[in-house]
């Protein structure tokens, strides 16, 4: 948020994407890749409903795909809405009551159909009828996508068409603006049966083309097992992630429990420190970084920290997917989660070059922030499934 | 006469010291020691400047990433955690939610809590002098200094610095409630008593904008609503999770206008009776909240403040100033102050922790609401 003379400036009419997604086209198209086949954008073109999914595994829970019906809605270009946050959609009067709601469905995994004042580009407030529904994996029971679907709400009932409301009708030309806002009946006025189920279709309709389209298996719902108690290892729930994600540094979770502790969670920021895909990295243990040159002596140091339940910092090479080494200074902590046992190790790299020692006190710095970032996100209570709890580390 | 038994928490291992140790803060501000400051500004940053822009114009690298202060603050506190100044590692107390409509949050921290002593000053007084005989900001150990906050034309951050005229600092408490519990004390050797001024609450308001982060959240009790120390601070962590009061319904009660964008609402079907300011502009907040904790300062009704959104919502709740407590509520030793009345409830005993029911909270929270006629003169000073 920016700050001018003691007031925040609102950026609801400018998209502000996170700075950390400067590679936003390649990091959006791979979130679809990783899910669904190729032909994914072509097969959601079809159909004529205002919707987005975002991905709540990256930074600021941006939005991977936008439907040329959202696009019209609201005013952007494509370029513009892919890897931003919903929240420019937001603006002055929007009920945070509203915004409340939607951020507890997406903590809580479930669906959610809500009005909300929304705004075009132009600035124009229209209400929205917006429904949110989770895409799950079936592998590992994850949200892999959120889908987002919008209709905009007329005033005017003769204006209402029986197909799909697409472009954006504006709701209240005529009312004041203050009136608008404070005026209960405005609130309330015409949200028909009608409206709840052309919403309801259009969710429906959507999901039904992803769990087509799927390479691995999605549902909007969960597998029979995982709603049963039986959580799949390595299942982090979307809670954690919106919390992780906002961490802007390079770090792995990994699972001291499962065996060969796998990493089950990795920052944007390793991934592109380390040239690896998330999908090459989750569930594998992390001495695929190690390469020839790595002195073994560090490793030992590492290994006894860990079945010490210690922390531990030491200065190791690395390779990256292309074989280029690098210095890395690694801290390892363990981390415990709302239960007050330990869940996991966290694994914080800083890539070093020299040892200056302002760059020493620099990288300290990091990761001893990042690392209390990370604690203070496992300690989150996760809502969702019930985890099975966790056993502490002999 | 004030029926709830307070129960002070320790914020500093110097609580108890009778005499001025070598180590306080005093004395190394009068022998003079250097301290990392944090500056911010009140001025646009030139990052945001670009990034407000239709295209991405090339940039000069900010001098400091955005939220740095946040990692500045976890990285400090994690060192001092390293060091074992904490009285207990708060990551190894086990949390839930309670069910029910609210979703309170319980804790277990049976390290809290663990001297009882008698309050060291009157409790059903909100107005009270400084007292430098007893426990101030100036007496805690200097390794509870984490870093002085001050304002400049630039923002920045600089590790070593001589202390300033006239600091801010940000304190450890070394009881802490979460992770990253720290105490904002601004211009601490002013003395200044525990209370509010608009100054003051704009200092914690920035403070909140510049750690940028929902999950951190400020809070202040004034005396008799549970203050623990009659020096001016604010009290603030980070819980990754929605507070209770957050979530809880809302309606306006200030007029709208073109001019000013701020909302004021009160609070529906929530256990105490509260209003929250809602607003871009953290000045008009800060005055607007001041003002209105001035007046119940003059009229001796206690009262405490959440702040919460990045410093852009602020809850404000009065306390009953007189009044009677059951005795199973006094045995839990919880003090109804901004946190738990924000719907995070911390538990001495496991027994309390275990039994714990939305039932209970709302009983306990219940109890320090004021009356419908006393609320409503409270909304009267605050609409007029």
């Amino acid at each position: 948020m920016a700050l001018q003379n003691g007031s925040l400036l609102s950026s609801d009419r400018k998209c502000v994407r996170s700075p950390r997604m400067k590679n936003h086209k390649l990091i959006v198209s791979q979130s679809l890749i990783r899910s669904y086949r190729a032909s994914i954008q072509d097969e959601l073109q079809k159909h004529a409903y205002n919707f987005v999914l975002c991905d709540p595994g990256l930074p600021d829970h941006p939005i991977v795909y936008a439907s040329d019906g959202f696009l019209e809605m609201t005013g952007y270009s494509r370029d513009e809405v892919l890897g931003r946050n919903c929240r420019f959609l937001q603006g002055r009067d929007t009920d945070k009551r509203a915004i409340v709601e939607i951020r507890e469905a997406i903590r809580e995994e479930r669906d959610c159909q809500i009005k909300i004042l929304n705004y075009t580009k132009a600035g124009k407030p229209f209400w929205n009828l917006f429904h949110l529904a989770p895409v799950f994996s079936q592998q590992d029971g994850r949200v892999v996508h959120f889908v987002g679907v919008q209709l905009p709400i007329s005033s005017k009932v003769a204006a209402r068409k029986d197909g799909h409301l697409t472009g954006l009708e504006l709701s209240f030309d005529e009312l004041e603006f203050e009136e608008h806002f404070d005026n209960p009946s405005c609130k309330n006025y015409h949200l028909s049966e009608e409206d709840k189920q052309r919403a309801f279709a259009a969710v429906k309709a959507v999901l039904q083309e992803l769990a087509n389209s799927s390479c691995k298996g999605v549902s909007s719902m969960r597998s029979k097992s995982f709603s049963e108690g039986v959580i799949p290892p390595g299942f982090v729930a979307t809670s954690l992630l919106l919390a992780l994600t906002r961490i802007p540094h390079s770090f792995v979770l990994t699972d001291p429990h499962l065996p060969d502790m796998p990493i089950v969670h990795a920052s944007l920021e390793f991934l592109e420190l380390t040239g690896y895909t998330r999908e090459e990295v989750i569930g594998r243990n992390c001495r695929f970084l190690q390469g020839p040159d790595t002195d073994l002596a560090p490793i030992e140091e590492l290994r006894s920290s860990i079945s010490e339940g210690q922390t531990c910092t030491i200065r190791i090479l690395n390779y990256r997917k292309n074989k280029e080494p690098f210095w890395n200074s690694l801290h390892i902590s363990p981390v415990r989660n709302s239960s007050g046992k330990v869940a996991y190790y966290a694994g914080i790299q800083v890539a070093v070059s020299h040892s200056s020692e302002e760059d020493e006190g620099r990288a300290r710095m990091q990761q001893l922030g990042t690392l209390g970032a990370i604690k203070v996100a496992v300690r989150s209570i996760q809502t969702g499934p019930v985890l099975r709890k966790s056993k502490t580390i002999s | 006469m004030l029926a709830i038994k307070r129960v002070p928490t320790v914020v500093s291992v110097n609580q108890d010291c009778g005499s001025v140790s070598r180590d306080c803060l005093q004395s190394c501000f009068l022998t003079g020691f250097d301290l990392p400051l944090f500056k911010y500004t009140k001025k646009m940053k030139t990052t945001e400047l670009q990034l407000l822009g239709d295209e991405e114009v090339p940039s000069s690298p900010p001098t400091i990433e955005r939220s740095f202060l946040g990692t500045l603050l976890l990285s400090k506190w994690e060192e001092r955690a390293s060091q074992g100044l904490f009285r207990y590692d708060v990551t190894a107390c086990e949390s839930r939610v309670l069910s029910g409509n609210y979703g309170f949050i319980a804790q277990l921290n049976e390290g809290r809590h663990l001297k009882k002593r008698l309050t060291e000053f009157r409790v059903d007084q909100v107005l009270q002098e400084f007292d430098p005989k007893k426990f101030n900001f100036s007496k805690v150990n200097r390794n509870e200094v984490l870093f002085q906050f001050g304002e400049g034309e630039e923002a920045g951050y600089y590790d070593i610095t001589p202390i300033l005229s006239s600091p801010d600092f940000v304190l450890i408490n070394v009881s802490p409630i979460e992770y990253g519990h720290v105490l904002l004390v601004p211009r601490l050797f002013d003395f200044v008593p525990q209370r509010l001024c608009a100054n003051d609450l704009l200092l914690a308001l920035y403070f909140t904008a510049e750690v940028d982060c929902p999950y951190f959240r400020v809070g202040y009790n004034s005396l008799g609503a549970f203050a623990t120390i009659n020096h001016l601070h604010f009290q603030a962590y980070y819980l990754a999770y929605p507070f209770p009061v957050e979530c809880a319904s809302i309606t306006r009660i200030n007029k709208g206008s073109l001019k000013s964008s701020l909302r004021i609402s009160e609070l529906v079907d929530y256990p105490v009776k509260g209003v929250v300011y809602e607003s871009m502009d953290l000045n008009e907040i800060a005055i607007s909240v001041a003002s209105t904790c001035q007046e119940l300062e003059l009229r001796n009704i206690p009262f405490n403040l959440l702040i919460c959104d990045c410093g852009t919502r602020v809850f404000l709740f009065p306390q009953q100033a007189l009044h009677q407590v059951s005795q199973k509520v006094l045995d839990t030793q919880v003090n109804p102050a901004a946190w738990e009345i924000g719907g995070h409830i911390v538990l001495k005993r496991k027994e309390d922790y275990e039994h714990a029911t939305e039932e209970f909270v709302t009983a306990l929270l219940a109890e320090v609401s004021l009356s419908d006629p006393d609320f409503q003169d409270v909304k009267n000073i605050i609409c007029k």
